[in-house]
């Protein structure tokens, strides 16, 4: 890296950006002045040359507008890193095109080809009375479009010495200490560091060791600022949440997604969740994304296991014109157990992406990944990419991968590229791709029954789902994943 | 019209009910042997009181290709049931017995080339399989596929709330069909779990056949196809699903049976035996045409 000190982008920007302003002004007249920003350049930084102008542009627009909403107190110590950190990488690196080997199936034009508006934070109070999140039993967070609404959150009934809530709110210097370790120290893409830059704050959800939290803890992501579907312009949040559960630790986190009367709304969630799970402790992670129809969701969670300890994710994905999901878990320890039942449906022209990545780096780890989707629209796709690699190390390992694909509709797409690499000897891997139409001869039995073709090919369709929609922990999450499922397949359906 | 209605309240169905047609049906297998005559099948109705049997279903030179290929298989079948009859099919593998009877419940596998079926007087041909299915037609299928991620109580749930509405009656809830739906896994000797298992995932030969049977005791059938429910099953096993057909369906119903063995015939005693050859019904007699089959074999009866 070209410098060591922390700095903005905009300083760079001014520097090596065509633009029709006259450089080198370090800041443009209209732009108020940081202060928590400092930048000295010893030389100009070579790497500058593999900036991306448009990437430098909306990094700019992200950091302004976190530096107009903060307070005039500098933000806590790990937020500051991430946020630099998050900077430095954006420097370089470009927008992603379908020639880079992770954005080969995924189009992300609709994203770069519409105006990025950041939202400011005062937005938030009108909402604060509406009840837009329904009822949830759990202790529960409420962030609404990348914010934390208080007044719609409740987090009582934890056990003592459990911390959920923003960094800036975080006064234990204990904990502080441990999350600034683990803050960003993963590196993702492009939209990984852009949630850097852009995230107002860090939700944190810190379990000691070892505390068993009994409830899981229900994080209710709502997207309410939105666009019409013509102009062409994105309205972005950037939630981010660390969750560090300590040597024995466990608790189960129901993070949900939503926003959008209507399906034609129009945002961006660009979310990241960070996820350190202590020797022997256990995360049970529920994801359901069900945002708007016109929305972009670009999500990360990164995973990182220690020795004998649990992950299990489940995951089912229904909403946003554009929705990926990058999934890494890194295994840091021996002994560890990763369990990935993930479900994604394509209803209608939108594109539904998954990309797993787990390392296995040592010992006896057994990982368990079934990946199911369904295409049910002719300008649908989907598009899978689960590599698991067993590296020299990881021997006996036991990993094993699945994924069946679903294509309802003539033009419907599939991209599936699962991919294992094995460098240990002593392992078992087993893994298995399938793509299929519903099967005739099933369906026919329904129908030598007395049952309609409708309902048949309903009941198999809601029947491929339930095999991950079985595996959420709990009963009322389930339920209401069936009943999003059954509306979905049949918006006949009350 | 379906028989097992589902006005039948759970009481009756488990005591007097079944007690009438175990009595009823003995009647009924004398009656039906003792009046095999391949040119006057109105005999067995005189027994019965007097009333002309009511014709069921009538296959004229039907012919059928498989839909893919074209390949030809049915090539002119002629069968006429009336109510309350039974008749066997009998032939070597390959015949076309197995296509005869997805022919006549709508397999899409097939393609009907000539002739016509005609079931109450509708033309069968011209109906769903689903529309069929609730007329009253049943298929038990000779290897019945699994329906992985559908509960085998939920399939027979779906299926008879079909029935019902058919009939216009109100749907049974997960609950009331339970209580519908568990006296009859005696009839079949069928363990509960089963009920809860993926509908024939994993299931034995033997469980598919309890299976297949249980459905039609939950569905009723005015004509039931049964292709090759002897086949796989151990002694007892094939004993308790004969007893439980005899026991489903009441001297008014109709079967249409596909065996290779004797054996069967024992406990469903046919009205008429009818050998299948190249997909054509080329011999039709009585019980004897079968028992000369098993002692001698198919040339005995070119
Ligand atoms: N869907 C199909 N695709 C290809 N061939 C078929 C199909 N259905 C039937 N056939 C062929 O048609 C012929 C008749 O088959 P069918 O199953 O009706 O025989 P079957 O008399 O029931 O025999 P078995 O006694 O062995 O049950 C066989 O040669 C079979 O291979
Ligand atoms: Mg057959």
């Amino acid at each position: 890296m070209a410098t060591t000190n922390s700095m903005s982008i905009s300083t760079l920007n001014s520097y090596y950006l065509p633009k029709s302003r006259t450089p080198p002004p370090r800041r443009s007249a209209y732009k108020p002045p940081r202060t928590t920003t400092t930048t000295v350049f010893a030389q100009p930084p070579t790497l500058a040359i593999l900036s991306d102008p448009h990437v430098l542009r909306l990094a700019e627009t992200l950091e302004d507008s976190i530096a107009a909403s903060s307070s005039a107190a500098s933000p806590p110590l790990p937020l500051q890193k991430l946020r630099d950190i998050s900077s430095q990488s954006l420097l370089s690196t470009p927008w992603p095109s379908r020639k880079d080997e992770l954005f080969r199936f995924t189009d992300t034009s609709f994203i770069k080809n519409s105006e990025i508006q950041p939202i400011p934070p005062s937005e938030m109070q009108s909402i604060a009375s509406l009840s837009i999140l329904g009822d949830t039993v759990f202790p529960n967070l409420a962030i609404v479009d990348g914010y934390l609404v208080d007044s719609l959150s409740n987090s009582s009934g934890l056990p003592n010495g459990v911390f959920v809530g923003p960094l800036s709110r975080l006064n234990s210097e204990d904990i502080m200490k441990r999350v600034s370790k683990y803050v960003s120290s993963f590196q993702g893409d492009l939209f990984w560091s852009l949630n850097g830059v852009g995230a107002p704050d860090v939700i944190v959800v810190y379990v000691p060791e070892g505390c068993k939290v009994e409830n899981p803890l229900h994080l209710r992501l709502f997207s309410f600022n939105g666009s019409d579907k013509d102009s062409k312009t994105l309205p972005i949040s950037n939630p981010r949440v660390l969750v560090l559960v300590e040597k024995g630790g466990e608790i189960g986190i129901v993070e949900e997604y939503s926003g959008g009367e209507g399906n034609d709304k129009c945002y961006w969630t660009n979310s990241v969740m960070e996820i350190v799970i202590g020797d022997g402790a256990k995360v049970s992670h529920s994801y359901v994304q069900s945002q708007s129809l016109g929305a972009a969701h670009v999500k990360w969670t990164s995973v990182r296991q220690e020795s004998t300890s649990v992950y299990e994710l489940i995951e089912v994905s229904t909403g946003g014109k554009l929705s990926r999901h990058n999934v890494h878990v890194q295994q840091v320890g021996p002994d560890t157990v990763t369990e990935l039942s993930t479900f994604h449906l394509s209803i209608g022209d939108q594109l539904q992406d998954l990309h797993s990545k787990l390392v296995l780096d040592h010992p006896r780890g057994v990982s368990r990944q079934l990946h199911k989707c369904i295409v049910a629209h002719s300008l649908g796709q989907a598009v899978f990419d689960g590599n698991v690699q067993v590296n020299r190390d990881a021997q006996q390992t036991d990993a094993g991968q699945l994924t069946r694909s679903l294509l309802l509709e003539p033009r419907a797409t599939v991209n599936v590229k699962p991919n294992l690499q094995i460098i240990a000897d002593d392992v078992k891997c087993s893994h298995g791709a399938a793509i299929s139409d519903l099967e005739e001869n099933q369906l026919f039995y329904f129908q030598a029954r007395g049952i309609d073709l409708q309902s048949a090919r309903r009941a198999l369709i809601f029947s491929f789902a339930a095999e991950v929609v079985q595996c959420f922990p709990d009963a009322s999450v389930q339920k209401k994943v069936e009943s999003l499922i059954r509306k979905l397949l049949d918006p006949a359906l009350p | 019209m379906a028989l097992f209605t589902p006005t039948f309240s759970l009481k009756s169905l488990t005591s007097t009910t079944s007690q009438r047609r175990r009595f009823g049906h003995s009647n009924w297998s004398f009656t039906a042997r003792a009046t095999v005559a391949v040119d006057a099948p109105s005999s067995s109705a005189s027994d019965r009181g007097g009333a002309a049997p009511k014709l069921l279903l009538e296959v004229k030179d039907l012919s059928a290709v498989i839909a893919d290929s074209k390949q030809p298989i049915l090539k002119g079948v002629n069968l006429t049931v009336h109510e309350g009859e039974v008749h066997t099919v009998m032939g070597k593998n390959g015949s076309g017995k197995s296509t005869f009877a997805k022919v006549l419940v709508g397999h899409p596998d097939y393609e009907i080339t000539g002739g016509s079926i005609t079931y109450k007087g509708q033309d069968l041909v011209q109906m769903e399989p689903e529309e069929r299915a609730t007329a009253g037609l049943f298929m038990s299928f000779q290897s019945p596929v699994a329906i992985p991620g559908v509960s085998n109580i939920d399939f027979l749930n779906m299926a008879y709330n079909a029935r019902r509405r058919k009939l216009g009656l109100p749907e049974l809830g997960p609950i009331e069909f339970y209580g519908y739906v568990a006296p009859k896994l005696e009839l079949v000797n069928m363990k509960i779990d089963l009920l809860n298992r993926n509908v024939n995932e994993g299931f034995s030969g033997g469980e598919r056949k309890r299976n297949e049977i249980l459905q039609l005791a939950v569905l009723g059938a005015d004509l039931a196809i049964l292709d090759e429910i002897d086949s796989g099953l151990d002694v007892d096993a094939l004993r308790d699903v004969a007893k439980a057909v005899n026991r489903i369906l009441t001297p008014k119903n109709s079967i249409l049976m596909i065996t290779h063995y004797l054996r069967l015939l024992e406990f469903i005693k046919p009205t008429y035996i009818h050998i299948m050859e190249n997909g054509r019904i080329v011999k039709t007699g009585d019980i004897s045409l079968a028992e000369t089959l098993e002692r001698e074999g198919y040339k005995a009866i070119a």
